[in-house]
């Protein structure tokens, strides 16, 4: 390399550089939020009412906690800085008082991981994250204070991570790769719900024993296709992308199916918030505690209405509990 | 100059071929089976009744002792039963003999390591009785040359982590089975959650479950589940790569991922690249099985350490 040649190289990087640093300067967004709990009372399908904690908007005055919580959607190369306030919280007695959120698949450092064992203030901090182009896809925030109890009272929701245009808007794609486009989307959030966990408190025997009860998608229960738990109305050759979040306590297999019944092709390009290096296609898709995929089907092109379900199963043999419908029209 | 440098590297190539070559090894365990306890600690803890292995003729330890190999060594391991019912040996994927070995008689296994990875021995009798009461435990197979990578010409590690989780029902099993008794095995609600012999309390502190290390390290984590419950496994603090998984050989690039699930016999090789400093925690990300009968993080959760 001659001398002409390593200046003019140089000066391209220094440029690159700065237009990189404008660039990413000019459309990078900083996302302030403040969540707080609230206690909810939910009268599920057979009647019976479940007491929830779960996560909503301001700080004094807690508003719109919802089960799951309200998605925050982030942008790639954003800062979010999300607040939790504790005050007024509905809680439980020492050891475990207080509650923190972690965001679960953020890899962020100890003082923002929300984990009370490694340090973490119960009583209410700000926890802040700057996803890269990598991290695209879908993750979720949860109290990390008596995980066995608190996830089971609903303190978890949704986090979306969104690759952006050159103007800093949200693209409709899963990730920066063309071939995740969509043109609809929608966040299925999976739990399974144990009223005795939501009764019981601190080191209780009831939380060595694990009997599920209720079995949701997005807070609902959705135990038929003509009552499902979340419905969306796309069209005709269409590509629907599906945030399959997975903060249920048992196993489970999630498939979509036609109105006959017959199992229908979709495709997973991300699990865990990482583009999987080939993108698969498949009719059936085990979810484990913790878990998340984003997946894409295309419509038919006659009308008709496929039903996303998942089956939750046992841990111990996988036989099944139940199944929860979603639906989606075209 | 340049003729000195070829030279020079024949000369190294030479010794290197001279010195290099790595002789395959015999290697011998012998394995008693007795009856025993397993001590979970701690608040929530208990001693259960528990079945297990010893290398040395006494106490069984939880879980069974690690047995390893390189690629091409012959390995020869003799089950010596000294419990009072039948008990067999298998190596899933290795070995296929389930023959049973009656109380005070022995058998012997014998076979060439071939495929690096890991593995899961375990006795298959007595409809999962067995291996719940803490008959299971882990071989891992080394690359020929016995250097710290996953395979031959694999990815490379700084160190390596070994995680047998499994579980105990204890007042429907292992008090049962223990005294001699008929376990209905159609019910199963285990409620302690063992790792590597330990309960999360000791796990979180026990040096050789605990991933801790320098920043720019990397460790390779080999899982094994002898329970019967799956557990989904999550890291904080980064993502893992998965190079096996259940005896399958992933190719690169790997998935990066933040769970993973062991079905129960499952196994799993995972690389965890320490990349920032801090304090971490791993934990089964199910319910009642981060639990000791009920009593929070005296289940399967350990640390992670970067410094």
């Amino acid at each position: 390399m001659n001398t002409s040649s390593i200046i003019r190289s140089a000066v391209v990087s220094l440029l690159t550089l700065i237009t990189m640093t404008v660039f990413s300067v000019a459309n990078a967004a900083t996302i302030n939020l403040t969540k707080c709990v609230a206690s909810m009372n939910k009268t599920m399908s057979d009647g019976a009412s479940v007491n929830f904690w779960v996560f909503g908007s301001g700080g004094m005055s807690c508003s719109g906690g919802t089960l799951p919580a309200a998605a925050i959607e982030v942008g790639v190369g954003d800062t979010l800085n999300l607040t939790l306030s504790v005050m007024m919280a509905p809680m439980e007695p020492t050891p475990y008082n207080g509650h923190t959120i972690h965001l679960h698949g953020a890899d962020v450092s100890t003082s923002e991981d929300g984990v009370p064992d490694t340090g973490a203030s119960v009583m209410g901090d700000t926890y802040t994250w700057t996803p890269t182009a990598a991290m695209a896809g879908s993750y979720m925030y949860h109290c990390h204070v008596h995980t066995v109890k608190h996830l089971e009272m609903g303190m978890y929701g949704p986090i979306i991570i969104r690759p952006k245009d050159a103007s800093g808007n949200f693209l409709n794609q899963i990730t920066s790769n063309t071939a995740t486009a969509f043109d609809y989307v929608q966040n299925y959030v999976f739990s399974t719900v144990d009223p005795a966990y939501h009764t019981a408190t601190g080191d209780s025997t009831v939380f060595a024993d694990y009997n599920p009860k209720y079995f949701l998608i997005s807070g609902n229960e959705g135990k038929t296709t003509s009552a499902p738990a979340v419905t969306l109305a796309a069209a005709v050759n269409k590509k629907v992308a599906l945030r399959l979040i997975g903060i249920h306590s048992v196993n489970s297999t999630f498939q979509i199916k036609d109105s006959s019944g017959a199992a229908k092709s979709f495709t997973v390009y991300v699990q865990d918030g990482r583009a999987w290096p080939t993108a698969q296609s498949m009719t059936s898709l085990d979810i484990s505690p913790g878990q998340r995929f984003d997946v894409i089907f295309t419509t038919p092109s006659t009308s008709g209405t496929w039903y996303p379900q998942i089956t939750y199963k046992k841990l111990r043999d996988n036989a099944a509990y139940a199944t929860a419908y979603g639906k989606v029209t075209f | 100059m340049q003729w000195q440098l070829c030279i020079r590297l024949i000369v190294i190539s030479l010794i290197g071929c001279l010195t290099l070559p790595t002789q395959a090894a015999t290697r011998t365990y012998t394995l008693y089976i007795t009856a025993g306890s397993l001590t979970v600690n701690g608040n929530g803890g208990a001693t259960l009744s528990a079945w297990g292995y010893t290398q040395v003729a006494g106490t069984p330890t939880f879980p069974g002792p690690t047995l390893t190999a390189n690629e091409g060594d012959s390995v020869t391991i003799t089950v010596i039963n000294n419990h009072n019912i039948n008990h067999n040996f298998k190596i899933q994927g290795v070995t296929t003999d389930t023959t049973a070995i009656a109380p005070g008689a022995n058998r012997v296994y014998s076979f060439t390591a071939s495929t690096a990875g890991t593995y899961l021995y375990y006795d298959t009798l007595n409809n999962n009785i067995n291996r719940e009461m803490g008959l299971y435990g882990m071989l891992w197979v080394g690359p020929a040359d016995g250097s710290a990578k996953a395979w031959t010409n694999g990815p490379a590690y700084s160190f390596q982590r070994l995680w047998v989780v499994g579980d105990m029902d204890k007042p429907r099993w292992n008090d049962v089975a223990g005294s001699g008794g008929s376990v209905s095995t159609s019910v199963y609600k285990p409620n302690y959650f063992i790792f590597n012999g330990k309960g999360g309390f000791d796990a979180m502190n026990d040096t050789a479950t605990t991933i801790d290390g320098g920043v720019g390290q990397t460790a390779l984590v080999r899982i094994i589940n002898g329970g019967q419950f799956s557990y989904s496994l999550h890291f904080h603090g980064n993502h893992i790569q998965v190079l096996t998984l259940n005896g399958v050989r992933q190719t690169s690039p790997y998935k990066q991922l933040d769970v993973i699930n062991i079905p129960p016999l499952g196994t799993a090789d995972v690389l965890y690249p320490l990349n920032q400093l801090g304090e971490y925690v791993m934990h089964v990300h199910t319910a009642q099985m981060e639990t000791a009968n009920g009593v929070y993080l005296n289940g399967t959760v350990t640390m992670i350490h970067m410094h």
